[in-house]
């Protein structure tokens, strides 16, 4: 028993944290139709400007969490003005070689400017220890992470629900030419959809630095090919969906870590990204969006 | 009924014909000015307009975006490598492999065939599923294909050895090989483009409800496209086993796939030509490139070493290309229409 509430508790925690990132992608797909696998770039750099600040300004753990979130918020505008607005209303192909391009360019200016060989950055270990509850071991910073997906899903919906941008911004991935019609500034719309990315992407670096302590150019991209497999499943553009599907990813990773023999365990994204194509192949539009006509927008 | 080729398909023919003499220039410039080690850069070469050639054939027709052409090279290399290289040279590369894979060893044309076969017989599994997928959910599960094949090989290092190479292969290809199989490939990709299946495609492409409600059957057509793209997926896997004499795992995934997606769209989906020259131009740049990384002295200053550089370019050129010239240098057109005279308006 102990043994199932302790893999249901790693499920959960790896969960959070793929649904974090997947909320980032999703929140920007749902509203300018843009896969942003640029995202972990963005992560990684939070990284980054954790080792710049701390070895320029203060190395004060609760500062260099704000100033990780404002570098991430930042860069994800950053790349909003600079690589994706001449490429808004293009096609999913487009956006999506040119998200992988960006990529690949941050990756490397972090190889040229900063170093091929991971970069220790500590200051957030100690979000990381072990508690021991009755037979259950977890580590606090499983407990954290879930308390701050929560917490950030909360907020989020709160924001889309209550404020004026947030309302645009959902009215804005049903028709965005007519919100634009009403009166709402576009760029404004999409650039308050990157700044939300950013700082999902700040939240997810925050936690990575804590249990992996170093930074390296490459360290966003397996996250967010997880992640985007968690938006796929759960349904492109669908905030729920990548919700959903993130914590779907996270118990489906833990069972086949559980259940198949320990030598399989490199197996473990073959079999994720199986049930990926199956799911596809299933409903080609993701588990929570609804089947599309074909040839109603011709 | 007698066989006739149409206008279009007279023009592919003599727009290869040119493609071929261009690769037969460079090969013959090679031989009188070149040195040793830029055969092995050559040949690289060679083998990439290979892949970016099959490329053009699925994704260049159809305009479906396929991440998964590094996995049907790396299934074709290691099916090829295994196939030939000698017992004995197995004993020592692949001392546990199971079901009997290190006691045979074939004749390079039947190694071909079998790692051929393989493909072709992947291909049409996954083909199945791909031509019912539209738009980005072809991306998405070339993605899975390309994830699913890395780890498999990366898994067992028993047969693949993983990311240390699998050594031993006997040199069989040479530049020669090479440069026919390259021409063969550009009047292969051509004469598809110009058959009626290449136009199907590219109808499909354009306009997927007016395509269907012309009486082109879709799914048909898109599974053709594929599985003869993975089929140069293959030969080029093949020939890329055959010449380097090591493989590992790790050229076989999204770095690789990076170069031949940015080599593809640089020079314009639409067009074989785009394809040929798309390769050429970004190796040309990336040697380049390359040679400014390591730091070279130049005008007396000696320039810093800047590992990266080379990655940096081809971001550049995908993002410069997606955002300033999304049809590419060649868009639509073919290498014999860049000498025709231009209709007046």
């Amino acid at each position: 028993m102990d043994y199932v509430i302790q893999q249901a508790l790693n499920a959960l925690s790896f969960g959070a944290e793929y649904a974090l990132i997947a909320l980032g992608l999703a929140i920007v797909f749902s509203i300018m139709g843009l896969v942003n696998f640029a995202h972990g770039e963005v992560i990684a750099f939070g990284g980054y400007s954790m080792v710049m600040i701390s070895t320029v300004l203060t190395g004060n753990p609760w500062f260099l969490m704000i100033g990780v979130l404002v570098a991430t918020v930042l860069a994800s505008l950053t790349l909003e003005r600079v690589a994706f607005r001449t490429i808004r209303g293009a096609d999913l192909t487009t956006g999506l070689l040119t998200a992988f391009g960006v990529s690949i360019i941050l990756q490397n200016l972090f190889l040229l400017l900063g170093s091929p060989r991971p970069i220790p950055a500590t200051q957030f270990i100690f979000l990381d220890q072990t508690l021991t509850i009755g037979a259950i071991r977890i580590s606090s910073l499983q407990i954290y992470e879930a308390i701050t997906t929560v917490v950030a899903i909360g907020l989020l919906l709160t924001f889309l629900r209550k404020t004026t941008l947030g309302m645009a911004m959902r009215a804005a991935a049903l028709d965005f030419e007519m919100v634009r019609l009403c009166g709402v500034r576009a760029n404004r719309v999409i650039a308050g959809a990157f700044a939300i990315s950013g700082l999902l992407a700040g939240l997810a670096a925050i936690f990575i630095m804590a249990r992996r302590g170093s930074v390296d150019p490459h360290m966003g991209f397996n996250p967010v090919l997880t992640a985007f497999v968690a938006c796929v499943i759960g349904g492109f553009g669908s905030l729920p969906g990548a919700v959903l599907g993130g914590f779907l990813l996270g118990i489906t990773e833990v069972a086949v870590l559980v259940l198949l023999p320990q030598e399989y365990g490199g197996l473990a994204q073959a079999v994720v990204f199986t049930l990926v194509a199956l799911v596809l192949i299933w409903r080609p539009d993701g588990i929570l969006s609804p089947a599309q006509e074909k040839g109603d927008k011709v | 009924m007698k066989f006739r080729l149409n206008a279009g398909q007279r023009q592919g023919l003599l727009g290869s014909a040119m493609l071929s003499l261009l690769i037969l220039l460079i090969v013959g410039a090679y031989s009188l000015w070149g040195e040793t080690y830029q055969a092995r850069i050559l040949y690289a070469t060679f083998v990439n307009i290979l892949v970016v050639v099959g490329l053009q054939v699925f994704t260049g027709n159809s305009n479906l975006t396929g991440f998964s052409h590094a996995a049907f090279m790396g299934i074709a290399a290691y099916a090829a490598a295994i196939s030939v290289t000698p017992v004995a040279m197995k004993a020592i590369a692949l001392p546990d492999a199971p079901w009997g894979l290190n006691a045979f060893e074939l004749s390079p044309i039947v190694s071909a065939l079998i790692a051929f076969g393989i493909t072709g017989v992947l291909g049409l599994l996954t083909g199945l599923i791909m031509a019912r997928l539209t738009g980005v959910g072809v991306t998405i599960v070339s993605i899975a294909i390309l994830v699913i094949v890395h780890s498999i090989f990366l898994h067992r290092t028993d047969i693949f050895k993983g990311n240390q190479a699998f050594f031993g292969i006997p040199k069989i290809f040479d530049l020669s090989w090479i440069t026919a199989l390259v021409i063969l490939a550009i009047f292969l990709a051509r004469l598809f483009r110009e058959s009626s299946f290449g136009l199907q495609l590219r109808a499909c492409a354009d306009d997927e409800v007016g395509a269907r409600a012309m009486g082109i059957d879709i799914y048909r057509t898109r599974l053709i496209g594929w599985i003869i793209s993975t089929l140069f997926f293959a030969t080029a896997g093949i020939a890329y086993a055959f010449f380097l004499g090591t493989i590992s795992a790790r050229p076989f995934y999204f770095n690789y796939v990076f170069l031949t997606i940015a080599m593809l769209i640089l020079g314009g989906l639409r067009s074989v030509t785009g394809a040929v020259f798309g390769t050429l131009l970004i190796t040309i740049g990336l040697e380049v490139v390359r040679w400014l990384e390591t730091g070279p002295t130049l005008v007396g200053v000696k320039l810093p070493e800047m590992l990266g550089l080379s990655g940096l370019l081809l971001g550049v050129v995908i993002v410069g290309v997606m955002a300033f010239l999304p049809k590419g240098i060649m868009g639509n057109r073919e290498i014999e229409e860049l000498f025709r005279r231009k209709p007046k308006a």
